[in-house]
C-alpha cells in the first residue's frame, strides 16, 4: 500500500509539476539555510578531546595585575607566565602534563631542492603527544632532558613529513629549523582537531602546528610566541631575554591529565600551596585562584562557538519555519484543489487514516526531493561561508554524512510538520459534497 | 439488504443545502431495483449519502445486509463500503488523473488484492463494460456515455452486492442513457441490489419499485407500475 | 466602497490560510528587522575610515633564516631599494602589520608610575617614512626624525623620548586639552606626543578601543620583520611580484611573504562580512518565498471564487471593484501579520541584545521593514487580483 500511495504522491507532484517546484524550493532553500549553519556551529561545537573528557584539565592561574582583574570569563588570564609553567612541570602529581605555545621557525633541508618556507611549531613539553592522544607513524616523543636542557629534535607531522622527506621514514635525519639542523626523533600521523582545544588563544579553527619541538630550546633560540603574549607588569626583574622569561607576561598553555578525583585533589592542594608560596615572595597579589577546566568546559569558557554563529542558528531555524508554514499554506492550497479526488476515493472505501496517511506520504516525498536538494544547498553554502571567512572557519566547513542524514530528516521533519494539518483537514472533509454535481 | 428505522440527520452548518432527514424508514431486499425519487433538496442525496456510509447518520438504525451499521467508526465503515458498496454518480466521478485501468484499479488497493487477483478483475469488468481496448486512456479522452460505463465497471470491480446509483444518466443524451440502463439492468439481473436516485419518472418507472422521498421522509411505497406521472422533475 | 463586510467573513472562512499567510508575514518581520539591524551594523562597522591609504599599500612579511642575522643592516638596505623602485611612494618597517590581527598594545597614563587608570593602546615600532607609507593625515606637530630612531635589541625594553599618537587616544588620555608636547608614561620616564595623527584604526579593528594607537620611532632586531610600502595608485598589482622578486634577489637568507593591506583588513573583516551576506541572503530569500506562498495561495482563492466572482461582475461589480477586494483582503491579513511581527520583533531583539550582544532595535527600522513587508505582500497579491478582475461575467452563467 506504501508503494501505491508513493507513486500516487510523484503522479500528484508531476500533474502540478509549478506548485510541486515551488514547494520543494521552499523546503531545499530552507533546508539548505538551516543545514548550512547548523553544520558549521555543529563543527565548532565538537569536542575532539571528548573521549578524554573526565581526565584532562586545562590548567589557569591568576597572577594577574593586583589592581584589575583579567577581563577573560572567569577572570584568570588564559594562559602562564613562563616562569610559574617550570615551576609546575616540576609536580609530578599529574599522570600528564604539558607546557606549550605556538612559534614559527624557516624550514630547510641540506641538499635538497626544497624552497625554503616558514612553518608553524608547537613549542611543547614530550607529554604532548601521550596526553592528546596523537598517533604516531614512526618514532615516538622526545627523552625528557629535551624539556630541560636544550636539544635540537623535532617530531614532524605527516604533511611536513611528506613535503620536506616525501613521506619517507625520516627518524634520524636532519632537517634545518631557522639555519641550525634538528634530528627527527618522531612522525605523527595525520592529526587536526577541530575546533583546536589545545590551544584556543589564535584563531580555534586554525589548522594544529607544522612543527613539535622541546620545552627546552627556550634560552637557545631567544624563542618568544607566536601567539597572546599579554602583560600587566612593565617592570622588569632582569634585562634581556631573561627579562621577558622571567616577567609577568602570560604566553604558555597548560594542561594536566588527572586519573581520579583523588589525583585531582592532590593537584588542587598543589596549586593552592604553590600560589600561598609565590604570594610570600610578593606575587600572586590577587585573591588566591585557579581554574582546571575540562575540554568541554574549556571549549565553552572560550566561547568557540561564537554569539554570531548562535544568531545565525537561531535566524536560520526562524526562517526553516517560515518556509514550513509556506508549505503548510501551499499544500492546503494543493490539497483542497483535489478535494473532489479525495471525495470519490472515500467513497471507493479509503477510510479517513488512509486519505490522512496518502496526503502525508505525499508531503513526505516533497520533503525527501527538498532533502536531497536542500544538502547541495548547504554544501554550496558552506563552500560559500568559507570563501568569505578567508581561511578562519576551513576545518569545520565540511560536512560529512551525519550531517546529510540530518539534512533530510530534517527536511521529512519539516515537510511532514507542514503536510499534517492540511492532510488532516483533506481527510476530514465531507466526501458527500464533492460527488453531487453542482 | 438494506434496512434504516427511524433514521434522522441534522446538519449544523449552514453551507450544506440538504434537508435533514426524520423518522425515515426503509427497506430494501436483496436483488431488488429501486428508485428513489423527490423533489430538490427533499432529503435524496442525505439518503443516498447515509446508505452509501459516507455520512453517519444522527439517530435511527441502520442495517446493511444484516449487519447494524449505525455505530461503526470510519474504518470499518470504509471497509464495509469498499467491500459491498458500489457507487455511480452523475458526473462519473473518473479521477482525471488516472487511466482507465488505474481508476478502477481504485477501490482494489483499497480492498487490499495482490497486483495478479486485480489485473484480472480490471480486465474482466472492462470486458464487460466493451472498453477494453481503452484501458489506457485518460477519462477526458472518452465520451460521457464510455465515461459512465467506466465508472459502473469500477463500481463492479469490487463485486459489491449493492450498487447505489445517483442520476447515473443526467449528464448524459438519451441514446447513452439509455445503454447506461441496459447495463444497470443487466447487473441487477446477476444479482446486484441497486438503489438508483433520479428526478427522470421514465427511468424511476423502470425500476421494480419506486420510493418517493417528500421533505425528508419516504412519502409512498407503491409498485411503480402503479404511480402516476405526477412526479416533477 | 469598501466591502470590509463580505471581506471578514471570507477571511473567516478561509481562517486557517489568512492565519498562514499572517504567521508567515509575521515571522518575516522578526527576522528581516533584527538581521537588518544587523547588518547595518555591521556595515557601519566596515565602513569606518581606517586612516590609511588601503588600496594602495603592500605589506611584506620576512623571516630571517640564520640565527645571527643583521637586522638592521638588512631593513637599511631593503627600504633604500624598496623606496628607490618606480611606483613605490614610500616605505616603512613596522613590527606589527596594520589591521591584521596581530599587534601589540599596552596601558599608557598621564602621570608616571601609575598603576591604574590610563587609555590602553595598540601600538607600533616604525620610522619616520610611516605617515607618508601609510597614507595618514598629520593634523598637528611633527613627524618623528632620522636621528630619533632606536635600535633596540630583541628583549631590550628602552623606551622612547618622542612619540607620535591618534587624535582619538589624545582625546581621550587629554579631553579638552591640546595634548601636544605633553608627556605620556608607561613606567617612570616620560614620552613626549610630538605629533597627532588624524586617525589610524591599529591592528583589530574588532577591538573596543580600535584607534586607540601609539607610535615609536624604533626598530628593534628580531628574527622576523615587516614592511609596508605604498605605491602610486593603481601600482599596487604590479609591484606585487616585483617586490617579492626584488627582495629575495637582494638577499636569499629568508623566507619572504608578500600581501596587500586590503587582504589583510579583508580577513580582519571576514566574519562581519560574512554575516552581512549571509543575513542578507537570507532575507532576500525569505520575501522571495513569502511572496510566492501569498501569489500561490491567493490565487487559489480566486480559482475557488471564480464564479463568485463572474456573479459578482454580472451584478455590476468594476474589475476596479473586483481588484481592490482581493488587495484590500490581502491588506488586512498583511497588516494582522505584521501587527503581531512587530511585537515579536521587539521581544525577540531583547534576547538578542541580552543574550548575545546585538544592537537594540528602535521603531524606525522596524516601521521601515514592516512597510516594505506590507509592500511585498501587496505587490504579491498584485498579478492574481488582477488576473480576477479579468474573469468574465459570462463565467456565472456557465453550469460547469
Amino acid at each position: 500500500m506504501i508503494i501505491y500511495y508513493i507513486s500516487l504522491a510523484l503522479r500528484s507532484l508531476r500533474s502540478t509539476p509549478i506548485l510541486s517546484a515551488l514547494m520543494v524550493a521552499a523546503i531545499a532553500v530552507g533546508v539548505g539555510a538551516a543545514m548550512t549553519v547548523l553544520t558549521l556551529n555543529y563543527m565548532m561545537s565538537r569536542n575532539a578531546l571528548q573521549h578524554k573528557d573526565n581526565v584532562l584539565y586545562a590548567v589557569q592561574l591568576d597572577s594577574w595585575d593586583p589592581n584589575k582583574a583579567n577581563d577573560t570569563a572567569n577572570e584568570i588570564p588564559w594562559q602562564l607566565t613562563y616562569q610559574d609553567a617550570q615551576a609546575l612541570l616540576r609536580s609530578d602529581i599529574p599522570t600528564r602534563q604539558v607546557a606549550m605555545h605556538r612559534f614559527g621557525f624557516t624550514v630547510e633541508r641540506e641538499d635538497s631542492h626544497l624552497r625554503p618556507f616558514v612553518a608553524s611549531a608547537r613549542v611543547t613539553s614530550r607529554d604532548f603527544f601521550a596526553l592528546f592522544d596523537v598517533p604516531f607513524l614512526y618514532g615516538g616523543t622526545w627523552d625528557s632532558a629535551a624539556d630541560q636542557a636544550h636539544t635540537q629534535v623535532v617530531v614532524l607531522p605527516k604533511a611536513t613529513n611528506d613535503r620536506v622527506f616525501a613521506g619517507e621514514n625520516s627518524m634520524g635525519k636532519s632537517i634545518t629549523l631557522n639555519g641550525e639542523p634538528f634530528t627527527v626523533v618522531g612522525v605523527i600521523d595525520h592529526w587536526n582537531p577541530a575546533p583546536k582545544v589545545y590551544d584556543l588563544t589564535n584563531s580555534p579553527f586554525a589548522d594544529a602546528e607544522s612543527l613539535f619541538v622541546p620545552f627546552g630550546l627556550h634560552r637557545q633560540f631567544e624563542i618568544d610566541t607566536w601567539g597572546n603574549d599579554s602583560g600587566w607588569d612593565s617592570g622588569s626583574k632582569s634585562e634581556g631575554y631573561e627579562g621577558f622569561l622571567q616577567s609577568e607576561s602570560v604566553w604558555i598553555q597548560y594542561w594536566v591529565e588527572l586519573r581520579d578525583g583523588e589525583q585531582k585533589q592532590q593537584y588542587e592542594t598543589f596549586l593552592t600551596a604553590y600560589i600561598q608560596g609565590e604570594k610570600a615572595q610578593g606575587r600572586f597579589q590577587r585573591p588566591l585562584k585557579f581554574a582546571l577546566s575540562r575540554p568541554s568546559e574549556w571549549l565553552r569558557l572560550n566561547k568557540v562557538l561564537r554569539n554570531d554563529n548562535r544568531v545565525l542558528g537561531w535566524v536560520s531555524l526562524a526562517f526553516l519555519l517560515v518556509c514550513v508554514i509556506n508549505g503548510v499554506a501551499l499544500l492546503l492550497a494543493k490539497f483542497l484543489r483535489k478535494a473532489p479526488e479525495a471525495g470519490v476515493r472515500r467513497a471507493l472505501g479509503a477510510s479517513r487514516s488512509a486519505l490522512f496517511i496518502q496526503h502525508l506520504i505525499e508531503s513526505a516525498a516533497i520533503g525527501v526531493i527538498g532533502g536531497i536538494a536542500g544538502i547541495v544547498v548547504a554544501l554550496v553554502g558552506i563552500r560559500t561561508s568559507r570563501h568569505l571567512a578567508m581561511g578562519w572557519i576551513d576545518t569545520v566547513a565540511s560536512m560529512d554524512w551525519l550531517m546529510m542524514l540530518a539534512a533530510i530528516g530534517l527536511a521529512l521533519f519539516a515537510s511532514l510538520l507542514a503536510g499534517f494539518y492540511p492532510a488532516w483537514r483533506i481527510s476530514h472533509t465531507n466526501p458527500a459534497i464533492y460527488l453531487k454535481t453542482q | 439488504m438494506l434496512k434504516m428505522h427511524n433514521i434522522r440527520k441534522s446538519f449544523r452548518t449552514d453551507t450544506i443545502e440538504t434537508h435533514a432527514l426524520r423518522d425515515f424508514s426503509l427497506e430494501v431486499k436483496e436483488g431488488e431495483f429501486v428508485s428513489v425519487t423527490g423533489p430538490s433538496g427533499s432529503g435524496k442525496t442525505t439518503f443516498l449519502n447515509i446508505a452509501g456510509l459516507l455520512e453517519p447518520s444522527t439517530d435511527g438504525q441502520y442495517l446493511l445486509d444484516g449487519e447494524d451499521v449505525s455505530n461503526l467508526n470510519d474504518r470499518q465503515r470504509s471497509h464495509l463500503r469498499n467491500e459491498k458498496i458500489g457507487f455511480i454518480f452523475q458526473g462519473f466521478n473518473l479521477i482525471p488523473d488516472l487511466n482507465l485501468f488505474d481508476n478502477i484499479d481504485v477501490p482494489l488497493r483499497y480492498r487490499g488484492f495482490n497486483a495478479k487477483e486485480r489485473r484480472k478483475r480490471i480486465e474482466k469488468v472492462l470486458e464487460q463494460v466493451g472498453l477494453s481496448a481503452r484501458a489506457r486512456h485518460l477519462p477526458a479522452q472518452l465520451s460521457g456515455g464510455q465515461q459512465q460505463r467506466i465508472a459502473i465497471a469500477r463500481a463492479l470491480a469490487g463485486e459489491p452486492r449493492f450498487l447505489l446509483a445517483d442520476e447515473p444518466t443526467g449528464n448524459l443524451d438519451s441514446l447513452m442513457a439509455r445503454q447506461v440502463m441496459e447495463l444497470l439492468e443487466f447487473v441487477n439481473e446477476w444479482g446486484t441490489t441497486i438503489v438508483m436516485v433520479t428526478h427522470d419518472p421514465d427511468l424511476a418507472r423502470r425500476a421494480q419499485r419506486n420510493i418517493q422521498i417528500v421533505d425528508g421522509q419516504v412519502c409512498d411505497l407503491r409498485p411503480v407500475t402503479e404511480q402516476s406521472d405526477a412526479v416533477s422533475a | 466602497m469598501f466591502e470590509f463586510k463580505p471581506i471578514l467573513s471570507t477571511l473567516w472562512h478561509h481562517k486557517a490560510s489568512a492565519l498562514l499567510i499572517a504567521l508567515q508575514l509575521a515571522l518575516t518581520l522578526v527576522i528581516v528587522s533584527n538581521t537588518l539591524l544587523i547588518i547595518t551594523d555591521r556595515m557601519e562597522k566596515m565602513a569606518r575610515p581606517s586612516g590609511m591609504d588601503i588600496e594602495n599599500i603592500l605589506t611584506v612579511n620576512f623571516l630571517a633564516i640564520p640565527q645571527d642575522y643583521d637586522m638592521a643592516g638588512a631593513v637599511r638596505a631593503d627600504l633604500d631599494m624598496l623606496r628607490a623602485l618606480p611606483g613605490v611612494v614610500d616605505a616603512t618597517h613596522s613590527h606589527q602589520i596594520p589591521l591584521s590581527g596581530s599587534g601589540s598594545a599596552n596601558a599608557f597614563q598621564t602621570q608616571p608610575n601609575q598603576e591604574t587608570g590610563g587609555e590602553v593602546a595598540n601600538y607600533y615600532r616604525t620610522d619616520p617614512h610611516f605617515i607618508e607609507s601609510l597614507g595618514l593625515a598629520l593634523v598637528t606637530g611633527r613627524n618623528f626624525t632620522e636621528t630619533e630612531m632606536q635600535v633596540l635589541a630583541p628583549n631590550e625594553q628602552r623606551q622612547a623620548p618622542v612619540i607620535i599618537v591618534t587624535r582619538q587616544l589624545a582625546d581621550k588620555l587629554f579631553p579638552g586639552e591640546d595634548a601636544l608636547g605633553k608627556p605620556l608614561y608607561n613606567g617612570d620616564s616620560p614620552m613626549e606626543i610630538i605629533g597627532i595623527v588624524e586617525r589610524h584604526l591599529g591592528a583589530w579593528p574588532e577591538w573596543s578601543k580600535a584607534g586607540n594607537v601609539v607610535f615609536f620611532p624604533a626598530l628593534r632586531t628580531t628574527q622576523s620583520m615587516n614592511y609596508l610600502v605604498r605605491t602610486e595608485s593603481g601600482e599596487r598589482d604590479a609591484l606585487f611580484k616585483l617586490l617579492a622578486d626584488k627582495l629575495a634577489e637582494r638577499d636569499s637568507e629568508r623566507v619572504i611573504e608578500v600581501n596587500t593591506l586590503s587582504n589583510h583588513m579583508a580577513r580582519s573583516y571576514a566574519v562581519d562580512n560574512m554575516m552581512v551576506k549571509v543575513l542578507s541572503t537570507v532575507g532576500a530569500m525569505l520575501g522571495f518565498i513569502v511572496a510566492l506562498g501569498i501569489v500561490g495561495l491567493t490565487s487559489f482563492w480566486i480559482n475557488q471564487r471564480t464564479k463568485q466572482i463572474g456573479v459578482r461582475r454580472a451584478l455590476g461589480a468594476t474589475r476596479t471593484n473586483i481588484s481592490r477586494y482581493f488587495l484590500v483582503e490581502n491588506s488586512l491579513i498583511a497588516a494582522t501579520g505584521i501587527a503581531l511581527g512587530a511585537a515579536a520583533a521587539l521581544i525577540a531583539n531583547q534576547y538578542l541584545v541580552r543574550d548575545y550582544s546585538q544592537p537594540v532595535l528602535t521603531l524606525l527600522p522596524l516601521g521601515i521593514c514592516a512597510l516594505v513587508i506590507l509592500l511585498v505582500s501587496l505587490g504579491a497579491a498584485l498579478a492574481p487580483a488582477l488576473r480576477a478582475a479579468n474573469i468574465s461575467p459570462a463565467t456565472a452563467t456557465r453550469s460547469v
